[in-house]
């Protein structure tokens, strides 16, 4: 869906992106990481078609930023790390505009202003101004604008800033939705824990580059990281997991083990019931929540 | 109906601000109309429309664009699927909707007037006069605003005003010049005919013609404008169209100010105006106009890969309007050659070449400014050079020496041209040394 090529990026006094290149799957969710001044928004803005490459192409839903930003900027939903809203309108008005602006037919306005709402929990303040909105809501009504005309392609710079827990809870179930309905997200964050919920690739990008020069898988949603724990020491827990098929052990030592095993149920009580039998005593099985923080910090370790 | 146009009545059409309007002109009217003196409705109607129209109306049309930018609703809008037009007009009537509702009941008034004093005909060229009067100085503010965007720049309260006062000079220029009503055509006594090209043509309609134009200008420049900032590219044909417009329009003139700028024949006078016409343009332009490293960058590689059409479609407008004047300059220099007039022809050949190296200059200092302010910097250097150096030379009694800052007399005459050459030359060298320095080196 998003093809990036020797990207390379001027500002008048710096080169913010330095020959960028990624390639983004259709349907998938991918987190773009990285320190302050890496070039996050930057490269943001440039799949969005707001800014030229100096050099490198970028191809979006197969147009050209260069040669055809309108039918990126088509669609697209975007929403910008500091993002305004019409604080003298409704909720309903400015989705209304929104969508009317975004090409939605005046007779579907009304039924797509509404399902962004649902989508975003503000039915019950349809009719509150924006500028009456607390900083949460803001920020919900201006995920709603990006969403509003069912876009193909989302681009979300710090979504989650200034929602409190129970919202960005809701946001990560918002985004699997979102991704299970068709679209492609590319979302920037500063919280990996919370990109952990619903990302499934991750790409890196320090100092107008991506860390070690594409993008990580670390989530198939198909094998997921299990961590598996015992309570007793034994030396032949890695080999044991390592001669069995369907697993691979990302790491172990004689307490604990990484693997990416098949999520299915029936799958996984036969591992258990094999471990057991085996004599290891299992202490713990679960689904690995670190996993796009381990691969963040092993990567930027490595660069370093 | 339009979703800008629609939401700006959203925001300004607040049903209290409409009854106070309303309220405060009619009594206005009526607190007039009681006096009978001179605040009959009439004028207290004109007074009224100014403030309305040009003063309220102008500020509204500057922050239709700026103030997106500041409230950072503007990357939202250039991404919608509006076009740039109905962007334009979104943007130009919707942000004014409310001034101009109150326009309209003064307008309503002041021809009411203008029926009763002088008759229907009069009242409609009014009515025309201060419609266009509104529409000019309420474009040229958002247009000064649209420049700023492209810019990058321009968003605090001091910059809306810099552009209300755009808005509000257009409309004192439209008002001194085309006021159906004034004794004066911009400061000359006001004749019934008007000499253009040769021909005798009456006032009233050829300035309303031209007033038309240059509305019909200002609107289109909006629209290519918005284009850009929707990431729409802009061929050279309409900036072409407008520049051929103002050459033939000015050259026009050469029987009322053309005769005293230059004493040789009427084809050399009008390709002096032409010239000095093109000349202005590019002055103006290429301190309106972005000056962008990288598409300089881009400009020189499409140059050096022979890829003549896609450079010279993007040409900026102080490049079109830049080799326009030395075209019309070069051809002049040629006329005056056949008229053996060589003082003129070497004055003509130095002021080319001074303009080539202030374009040079400006570049460069764009380039070296490390942020924003090369355009500042670039004003203050031919400030000095053009101000502050011929003085002290010739207070060193080196009249000739005055030749390297200004076109000058010379003996031998070539003098004064070659120097002005060799200075836009050494410009323009540094000038592209400075685009093609790598990024790193150029913070330095």
């Amino acid at each position: 869906m998003i093809d990036v090529r020797d990207l390379v990026y001027e500002y008048p006094t710096v080169r913010a992106l330095k020959g960028i290149s990624l390639h983004v799957e259709p349907q998938t969710i991918t987190a773009l990481v990285g320190p302050n001044g890496a070039g996050k928004t930057t490269l943001l803005r440039c799949l969005a078609a707001l800014e030229d490459p100096f050099s490198g192409s970028v191809i979006v839903g197969g147009f050209d930023t260069r040669s055809d930003p309108r039918a990126i900027h088509a669609l697209l939903g975007y929403l910008p790390d500091f993002y305004g809203l019409y604080d003298g309108l409704s909720v309903r008005r400015v989705l209304t505009y929104t969508a009317r602006s975004r090409g939605i037919a005046p007779a579907l306005t009304a039924a797509a202003v509404e399902k962004a709402v649902l989508r975003v929990g503000l039915t019950d303040r349809i009719d509150v101004k924006a500028g009456d909105l607390s900083r949460g809501l803001r920020q919900r009504l201006a995920i709603g604008q990006a969403i509003v005309h069912e876009p193909k392609v989302l681009l979300l710079d710090e979504p989650a800033a200034g929602l409190d827990p129970q919202a960005r809870r809701d946001l990560s179930v918002l985004m699997v939705a979102l991704k299970d309905a068709g679209m492609t997200l590319v979302v920037s964050s500063h919280i990996l824990a919370e990109l952990e919920d619903y990302c499934s690739e991750m790409i890196i990008i320090e100092d107008g580059m991506i860390v070690g020069g594409k993008p990580i898988k670390v989530k198939d949603v198909a094998r997921p990281r299990y961590i598996l724990e015992i309570a007793t020491a034994r030396s032949d827990l890695r080999d044991f997991l390592a001669a069995r098929a369907g697993i691979d052990v990302i790491e172990a030592d004689e307490y604990h083990a990484l693997i990416t095993h098949s999520r299915s149920a029936a799958s996984r009580a036969r591992l258990i019931r094999d471990l057991l039998a085996a004599g290891f005593e299992v202490s713990g099985f679960g689904e690995s929540t670190r996993a796009l923080e381990d691969a963040y910090f092993s990567q930027v370790g490595q660069g370093r | 109906m339009n979703p800008e146009f629609r939401r700006n009545v959203w925001l300004e059409l607040v049903p209290l601000r409409l009854v106070v309007l309303v309220a405060v002109l009619l009594f206005a009217f009526f607190s007039a109309a009681l006096t009978e003196g001179f605040t009959g409705p009439g004028s207290i109607a004109r007074w009224a429309y100014y403030v309305l129209v040009v003063v309220w109306g102008t500020r509204n049309a500057a922050r239709s664009v700026v103030g997106e930018i500041r409230d950072r609703t503007w990357d939202s809008q250039r991404l919608s699927s509006l076009r740039a037009s109905t962007m334009m007009w979104g943007k130009l009537f919707g942000s004014t909707v409310f001034p101009w509702i109150g326009g309209a009941i003064c307008l309503v008034v002041i021809m009411a007037d203008v029926v009763q004093r002088s008759g229907a005909a009069a009242a409609v060229l009014q009515g025309a006069y201060y419609i266009a009067l509104g529409v000019i100085a309420q474009g040229a503010s958002l247009l000064a605003s649209l420049i700023a965007a492209g810019r990058r720049q321009g968003r605090s309260q001091f910059e809306v005003f810099a552009y209300q006062i755009v808005g509000i000079a257009a409309a004192i220029m439209v008002w001194a010049i085309a006021d159906p009503s004034g004794p004066t055509i911009g400061g000359i006594p006001h004749t019934d005919f008007v000499s253009w090209w040769g021909l005798m043509l009456p006032t009233q309609p050829f300035l309303l013609v031209s007033l038309a134009a240059f509305a019909g200008f200002m609107l289109l420049g909006n629209y290519r404008l918005m284009r850009l900032e929707l990431k729409l590219r802009n061929g050279p044909t309409a900036w072409l169209g407008f520049l051929l417009f103002m050459i033939v329009y000015v050259a026009g003139f050469d029987a009322w100010g053309g005769s005293n700028l230059i004493h040789a024949d009427a084809i050399a006078r009008r390709l002096y105006l032409a010239g000095v016409v093109s000349a202005g343009l590019t002055y103006l332009t290429i301190f309106l106009e972005p000056k962008d490293r990288v598409f300089f960058r881009w400009l020189g590689g499409e140059f050096a890969h022979f890829h003549l059409g896609g450079a010279v479609s993007r040409f900026q407008c102080w490049m079109m309007s830049g080799v326009a004047a030395l075209l019309l300059g070069g051809v002049l220099v040629a006329r005056l050659a056949v008229l053996n007039w060589a003082a003129d022809e070497a004055t003509i050949g130095a002021l080319l070449g001074f303009m080539t190296r202030d374009m040079g200059l400006v570049v460069l200092m764009n380039m070296a400014a490390r942020r924003r302010g090369g355009d500042l910097l670039a004003l203050a250097v031919l400030g000095l050079l053009y101000g502050l150096m011929p003085p002290i030379i010739a207070d060193l009694q080196y009249g000739t020496g005055q030749a390297l800052f200004l076109p000058r007399v010379t003996d031998p005459v070539w003098l004064s041209p070659a120097a002005a050459w060799l200075e836009a030359a050494a410009v323009w060298v540094l000038a592209f040394a400075r685009i093609a320095l790598p990024e790193q080196q150029s913070k330095i």
